[in-house]
């Protein structure tokens, strides 16, 4: 027993170990003061009555979250997010697997169009989605002038101003920002996959489609597990494009939870209730990435 | 090799101590929060900043620039985060909710007589139990503003200003009437007409205290039920009003393309930055038939924050702002009528359009100075939002709107 701990205490308390502890201190540091603190203090504070300056008031159990739970614009955010995101990943994916199958040809001018489909990715998302938002303006857009001078549209309607094609013309800007991650992460892993494969299928007599399903999608499945996770993630959590163009309005039509927590605190000044549906985002994230992980990791193994 | 390494920290640290105790002591810095109105131009507050750090002896100033409808929430989260700015330009109508928790200071242990007896008393709408608990740097009657190149009418009730929208609307190319349809930070648009309409936002007890929400009154529903005709019967705002706040609509009516809008003080000073030079007639809102005439009038102020560190010395600054030089300056630019007595003797201030704001205050309500003023302007908005959505009638959608402002004031 006591040569037990002297082995463990020789593992952990020896000159490389001390050098090592004080480098990852500050990191550390770090993620205790700026991302665990404030993970555990939203945690808290879901459980609290709070302020208009966010202070813990009192104590009220679980009643923040019977209260979120009985309001109906809750289950409409939750039900929008989940549209938002498997809407807008299966679009994503769909859109970016076809342009890595394009880029993935040898064609005369392939480096530009690579360069070409590179640049929403490239700008901040924010500067995107103030783009669109005059692209979408009613009076002065670049889409709605298009739509009058080519005589398609006389009347266009203000794309912003109604519910439905407000939350579409939100979904299209996530679209639009995140095709290019797929693209470029296919097209990667599409170089990685050796040629002789499909000059062997080919032989064998398989076609395009055979080939792309049995060795190109093959060849992704992990590169496909994880880019759709990680896009998942980041669509359920795209709060700038929705409040940048239409501030999760009209009457609500483009609010999902992750503009809700945002408007609960800052519009409404309910710090609980935005810690409420931050604790409910923060744990349906989670449970989705374990999931997917044990899944990725148990095809590893295999 | 060890002791070498250890001689040389030891100097290295002498050298840090000894450079931090030569450092000259910084003069304190006060953190001004600065609302960008429309007409204020990035020269002028970078102008205002450096002749303060010039001058003063003992303090300097930051002039941060934050847009008007992102000023609430930067401005909570900053006094929620423990660090406010030591000044911040508010609405006044803020000033109640900053109060219930202890943030704002009264203003005049900072400021120099002088500057205080130099502000026109009926400004002085953040007198809260006698105490000034901002003062007031903005005040200002809206009125109509009316493109002459399109409409010639001023009409004198709301049903009159219906019927001449609707003469002069020819969509796509000319609308009859400005409406913000999309909830933003202010709530003017429906008070221009429910103000009209004789409205009240709230019950007023014995004591003068505000009791139960009235904004679901009858003179209520009549005002959303008129911006809902005209809006979507009458079609005569301009396109696409559900997606737009003030700042994406009225550049429509600089843009010569809007008969009417109803708007404040700044339209001369952004009709002349939008390049626009359409003939203008200015107006007061009217009122609707057999009301009595009553538009809006806002005024904001510039609160201390408790717990900043540098009150002192941000009194300072605001004695040295609210010289003509520079506050004269600045309500020209932003074209609200002056504060202070002294900047209104500017003939200036004798121009058509402050003649109209001048008549338009004589019979001009303010906001009611209200605890949870914040929820009264989100939940009115998200009835507007409703109706013009199809998704509740006038009624319905104000009785939802009184219920959450009575619940959220514990009545």
């Amino acid at each position: 027993m006591a040569d037990a701990t002297a082995s463990l205490r020789r593992k952990l308390w020896n000159p490389e170990a001390r050098l090592a502890y004080v480098l990852i201190a500050p990191t550390a540091i770090f993620l205790v003061a700026f991302m665990f603190y404030p993970i555990l203090y939203v945690f808290v504070m879901s459980f609290f009555r709070t302020n208009k300056l966010s202070d813990l008031v009192r104590f009220v159990g679980l009643a923040n979250f019977i209260d979120r739970f009985h309001d109906q614009e809750f289950w409409w955010a939750a039900l929008r997010s989940l549209i938002w995101t498997g809407s807008g990943v299966a679009v994503k994916f769909l859109v970016g697997m076809t342009i890595a199958v394009l880029l993935n040809v040898n064609y005369r001018g392939r480096k530009a169009a690579r360069m070409a489909f590179i640049i929403p990715w490239a700008s901040s998302v924010p500067i995107s989605a103030l783009l669109w938002q005059w692209v979408y303006h009613p009076e002065f857009g670049l889409l709605n002038h298009t739509l009058k001078i080519s005589g398609l549209w006389t009347n266009p309607p203000g794309w912003l101003g109604a519910g439905f094609s407000a939350f579409v013309a939100c979904m299209w800007v996530d679209i639009w920002v995140g095709i290019p991650f797929f693209a470029l992460v296919f097209l990667a892993g599409m170089q990685a996959i050796p040629h002789e494969l499909y000059e062997s299928a080919h032989m064998d007599g398989a076609g395009g489609i055979r080939s792309f399903f049995s060795i190109t999608l093959a060849g992704l499945r992990e590169l496909i597990l994880i880019s759709t996770l990680l896009s998942a993630i980041w669509t359920f959590n795209d709060f700038n494009v929705i409040f940048i163009l239409t501030r999760a309005g009209p009457a609500n039509s483009t609010n999902i939870l992750i503009t809700s927590v945002y408007m609960n605190a800052f519009v409404d000044l309910r710090f609980d209730w935005a810690a409420v549906q931050s604790v409910i985002t923060f744990l349906i994230l989670t449970v989705v990435s374990v999931v997917y992980a044990r899944f990725y990791f148990r095809q590893e193994n295999i | 090799m060890k002791k070498s390494v250890m001689f040389r920290l030891g100097m290295a640290l002498l050298i840090i101590v000894a450079l931090v105790g030569c450092a000259p002591k910084e003069k304190p810095k006060v953190t001004f929060f600065w609302a960008l109105y429309d007409g204020l131009t990035e020269d002028f507050r970078a102008s205002v900043e450096a002749a303060f750090n010039k001058e003063s002896k003992d303090a300097q100033v930051q002039i941060v620039p934050v847009k008007w409808d992102d000023m609430q929430t930067k401005l909570t989260t900053a006094v929620a985060g423990g660090t406010p700015p030591d000044i911040s330009v508010v609405g006044t109508r803020w000033i109640l909710d900053f109060m219930s928790t202890n943030s704002v200071d009264e203003v005049t242990q900072y400021l120099s007589k002088a500057t205080v007896d130099n502000i026109n008393p009926a400004a002085m709408e953040a007198k809260v139990k006698g105490k000034l608990m901002g003062i007031p740097i903005a005040a200002g009657a809206r009125i109509l503003a009316i493109n002459n190149d399109i409409a010639k009418d001023v009409p004198k009730t709301m049903e009159e200003l219906e019927a001449d929208a609707i003469k002069v609307n020819k969509p796509p190319k000319v609308y009859g009437l400005i409406m913000p349809g999309k909830s933003h930070t202010e709530l003017t648009d429906f008070c221009y007409y429910f103000y009209a309409a004789g409205g009240n936002y709230f019950e007023t007890k014995s004591d003068g205290s505000y009791g139960k929400c009235t904004v679901n009154s009858d003179a209520g529903v009549k005002a959303l039920t008129f911006m809902q005709k005209l809006a979507l019967k009458d079609k005569v705002v301009q396109a696409g009003f559900t997606s737009m706040i003030r700042m994406d609509s009225h550049p429509v009516f600089y843009a010569g393309k809007v008969g009417y809008v109803m708007i404040g003080a700044w339209v001369d000073s952004a009709m002349k930055q939008a390049g626009a030079k359409f003939p203008v007639t200015y107006a007061n809102i009217p009122s609707f038939a057999g009301e009595k005439p009553a538009g809006l009038i806002i005024t904001d102020s510039i609160a201390f924050f408790t717990k900043a560190k540098n009150l002192k010395a941000a009194g300072k600054f605001v004695d040295f702002f609210y010289q003509d030089a520079y506050k004269g300056k600045f309500d020209q630019l932003v074209g609200f009528p002056p504060v202070t007595l002294s900047a209104a003797k500017d003939p200036f201030w004798n121009s058509p359009l402050f003649q109209a704001l001048n008549a338009a205050a004589l019979t001009a309500r303010p906001w009611p100075l209200v605890d949870n003023f914040d929820t009264l302007s989100n939940e009115t908005w998200k009835a507007c939002e409703k109706v013009f959505q199809g998704q509740a009638s006038p009624k319905d959608a104000l009785d939802a709107a009184a219920a959450a402002v009575d619940k959220a004031r514990g009545m």
